[in-house]
């Protein structure tokens, strides 16, 4: 399994772990991954720091897990992605929508 | 003269008391006294006698001289005057040939220095039209390279974002197609019941068949109906294949759909992001082109005014030329003067008529005059300019 999931003792905490390649492939698993989850202030986050690739359906995926923690009034914060991943981040300018934190 | 006279009649008077002493008086005392009184007239008389000798030898000499010195006087004063000459036309003709070459060479840096002010203009104007084009791109709004890179990098960023959409645009098509298939395993269920249902009544159309059978004659109308109710249960059981098999084909194309929304959603970033990257080291570049050409710019256009200037010092400076020239004018007259002292001394001839003194005397008036007239001139000199500083000139 190329993510890990796991949530917090007291359900505050949602943390995602994405391993080597975060692309399409892996749709299906990552909604699986928060969309059971269904409690308001959430904080989910997204541990790019296995991550080594990443292409445009992974961003449309941050994107939809973002939709889904402003419906749930929650809040994302993706953690510490590697210098590469870091750029396609900020190429999608993801810095003005959520917290990076490097 | 008559000095001596004086003393010889003395002389004679005290040999004559000496004589009478001698020979009637036979006074000692008197003869010695008149004999002293005698040696020292006598001595003061060889004195006197001495010195008007020594006067009459130096006025002969006196007159034998003057003869001689007229002679040299006239071939010192001749000599002078030819020395004074060639003096006068060598410095005559270096003053001419200075003033000649100050003129020429004033003509030719003057005009060098009104063309290095035009070629400074026009340099100036090349490299602020040479400045205009190498900031533009060449289209017709005259935008700058500056607009372009940002415009591109506008665009760039457009691109992302409409990849980024588009991917989660295709992930929701893509859940919805998931719940899709849901759905259809749900037909599957509910189909497979409708096919228990319809296996169970054709097992009721056999029970009931066989019990027409049974009843015999009475039951044979009966049995028409279980066999139509038989055969109705195995079509409805076709039906039922069909539908799965629609479904089926349905999930196939599901599985297309699939795959092709997973290329629509799936771009690769790399290219993106070095394509980002060149933009930004473009940017950079462009940015310290930019700069380095406006300080280039501002540093030229400090330049112009500078070269004015020193051409404008420059050709103020030529005025020396002018100064040079009323100098040198002033020099020729003063030349003149002393060529009429020349003149004067062409004349100092030895003429009978006018003797050495008066020729003398007449050079001395003549230069005393030439020397008023040369400080009048001096005084009421036309060159009264003495620096180049204290007067700004027009360019000429």
């Amino acid at each position: 399994m190329a993510i890990h999931s796991k949530v917090s003792s007291d359900g505050k905490q949602l943390t995602i772990v994405i391993e080597d390649r975060f692309d399409f492939s892996l749709h299906q698993q990552f909604r699986d991954a928060y969309c059971r989850n269904n409690t308001s202030d959430v904080t989910y986050t997204l541990d790019l720091s296995k991550t080594e690739y990443m292409d445009s359906s992974a961003l449309g995926m941050i994107l939809l897990l973002k939709d889904h923690v402003q419906l749930y009034t929650g809040q994302l914060v993706i953690s510490k992605p590697n210098d590469t991943v870091n750029k396609i981040l900020e190429i999608a300018q993801f810095h003005r929508l959520m917290t990076i934190e490097l | 003269m008559s000095n001596q006279a004086n003393l010889l009649n003395i002389a004679i008077a005290i040999l004559f008391v000496i004589i009478i002493d001698y020979w009637f008086i036979k006074n000692e005392m008197i003869f010695v006294l008149m004999s002293s009184s005698l040696l020292i007239v006598l001595i003061f008389m060889a004195y006197k006698i001495k010195k008007i000798a020594n006067q009459k030898m130096l006025e002969s000499d006196v007159n034998e001289m003057s003869s001689v010195d007229d002679e040299l006087i006239h071939s010192v004063i001749s000599e002078l005057q030819l020395f004074l000459h060639q003096e006068i036309n060598i410095i005559e003709n270096e003053a001419k040939r200075t003033a000649g070459l100050v003129e020429d060479a004033v003509i030719g840096i003057s005009s060098s220095f009104k063309d290095l002010q035009l070629l400074s203009e026009e340099q100036h104007q090349m490299i602020s039209v040479l400045i205009s084009h190498t900031q533009t791109i060449g289209d017709d709004e005259n935008s700058s390279l500056e607009d372009f890179v940002n415009n591109s990098n506008k665009t760039l960023e457009d691109f992302v974002s409409v990849i980024i959409n588009t991917s989660k645009q295709s992930l929701e098509t893509m859940s919805y197609t998931d719940k899709m298939v849901e759905q259809f395993d749900a037909i599957f269920k509910l189909l497979s019941q409708v096919e228990g249902l319809a296996s169970q009544t054709n097992l009721l159309a056999l029970n009931a068949a066989i019990e027409a059978a049974r009843a015999g004659e009475a039951g044979r109308g009966f049995a028409v109906v279980a066999n139509e109710v038989r055969s109705l249960s195995v079509s409805s059981t076709e039906l039922n294949h069909d539908i799965r098999n629609e479904i089926d084909n349905a999930k196939e194309i599901i599985a297309k759909l699939r795959s092709s929304v997973e290329t629509m959603a799936s771009a690769d970033m790399t290219s993106t992001l070095e394509a980002k990257d060149k933009m930004s080291i473009m940017m950079k570049h462009v940015e310290s082109v930019n700069h380095d050409t406006n300080t280039s710019v501002e540093e030229l256009s400090l330049l112009v005014p500078k070269i004015n200037d020193a051409v404008g010092v420059g050709i103020r400076s030529l005025q020396f030329e002018d100064l040079t020239r009323q100098s040198l004018e002033s020099l020729q007259k003063n030349l003149a003067s002393v060529h009429t002292i020349s003149d004067v001394l062409v004349n100092f001839e030895k003429t009978p008529t006018i003797t050495v003194h008066q020729q003398l005397l007449s050079l001395k008036e003549k230069c005393q005059q030439v020397y008023q007239d040369t400080q009048i001139a001096e005084s009421s000199r036309s060159v009264k300019q003495l620096s180049m500083e204290e007067g700004e000139v027009d360019l000429f």
